[in-house]
C-alpha cells in the first residue's frame, strides 16, 4: 500500500531525482569492484543511486540486449553494455529527463556507442513485446506505486526464456506510518 | 511479498540470491537522504531496527519458454 497517488509519487521521485548532485563514490565503492569503476565516467560514479549488483547476477552473455528498467545516471546501463559488448546492446530507460541525459552523456564519455537511452515510464515500457534478453533495476521497483504491473511489463518485453536480475529493497518489519507517509522515504 | 509479485504475474525460477540488512549507515551514504530525514528516521525507528531497517535484496528470473 502506498501513501502516495500514483501522479503525486511519480512527480516526487522526479523532483528528488532530477535534483539530486553528489561529489562522492560511496554508493558505488559500495557495491562494484574497483576494476569495474576504472572504467565508468566520474559522473556515472557519484551518482549511483542504486541498492545492489544486479549486472553480476545477470549473467550477460556477448550480443545480448539488456534493458536497464530505471537506468538513473547510468552505471547498471554501462557495465550491461560492457558485458553484451558491440554486437549486444544496453537500453536504459528512465522517467526523469534529467537521468536519461547523464545516461547518454556517460555512455558517450565511456566511448559506448552499443547504449540506447529512452525517457519513459516502468509501468508502461516503450519496447514491443518480446524484444529484449535480459532485464536488470536497481532500487527502482520499490518507488513504483504499481509494482505487479512493472513485473507484468517486464515480463512482456521479455524474449521466452528471458532473464531478469532485479536489486532492490524489501521490509522485514513494517515501518511506521509517519515513515512511510514522508516524500524523503518515497523518494529515496 | 515481492516473490510473490513475480510469481503472480508468470515469471519461473523465481530466487533471491543476495539478502543484506540495509540500515541507517548505509542510508547515511545517499545523497538522496539530508541530514534532518536520516535524524528523523533515528528518532521515530526502535534502536534495535538502525541497523536493519529494511533489506537489500538481489531476485532473479526467468520467463517461460512457452509463455
Amino acid at each position: 500500500m502506498s501513501y502516495f497517488r500514483e501522479e503525486e509519487a511519480r512527480s516526487i521521485i522526479r523532483d528528488a531525482y532530477g535534483k539530486v548532485r553528489s561529489d562522492g563514490a560511496a554508493v558505488a565503492e559500495a557495491f562494484y569492484a574497483p576494476e569495474e569503476l576504472d572504467r565508468l565516467p566520474r559522473g556515472a560514479i557519484e551518482l549511483a543511486l542504486g541498492v545492489g549488483h544486479p549486472v553480476r547476477h545477470a549473467g550477460l552473455q556477448p550480443g545480448e540486449v539488456v534493458l536497464d528498467l530505471g537506468c538513473g545516471a547510468g552505471i547498471d546501463t554501462l557495465l550491461a553494455a560492457f558485458a553484451v559488448g558491440p554486437q549486444g546492446r544496453a537500453i536504459g530507460l528512465d522517467m526523469t529527463p534529467e537521468m536519461a541525459e547523464r545516461t547518454r552523456r556517460h555512455a558517450s564519455a565511456a566511448g559506448l556507442a552499443n547504449v540506447e537511452v529512452r525517457e519513459g515510464l516502468i509501468e508502461e515500457i516503450p519496447l514491443p513485446d518480446a524484444s529484449v534478453d535480459v532485464a536488470i533495476s536497481n532500487g527502482v521497483l520499490n518507488l513504483s506505486t504499481r509494482k505487479s504491473r512493472v513485473l507484468a511489463e517486464t515480463l512482456r518485453v521479455l524474449r521466452p526464456g528471458g532473464r531478469v536480475s532485479l536489486s532492490d529493497l524489501v521490509l522485514s518489519e513494517a515501518l511506521p506510518e509517519e515513515v512511510l507517509k514522508s516524500p524523503a522515504a518515497l523518494a529515496g | 511479498m515481492l516473490l510473490k509479485k513475480f510469481f503472480n504475474v508468470g515469471f519461473a525460477d523465481i530466487a533471491v540470491v543476495e539478502r543484506k540488512p540495509f540500515g541507517l549507515k548505509d542510508l547515511a551514504r545517499y545523497p538522496l537522504f539530508t541530514k534532518e530525514f536520516l535524524d528523523f528516521l533515528a528518532t521515530v525507528m526502535p534502536a534495535h531496527r538502525h541497523e536493519e531497517l529494511v533489506f537489500s535484496i538481489v531476485v532473479t528470473a526467468r520467463k517461460r519458454t512457452a509463455c
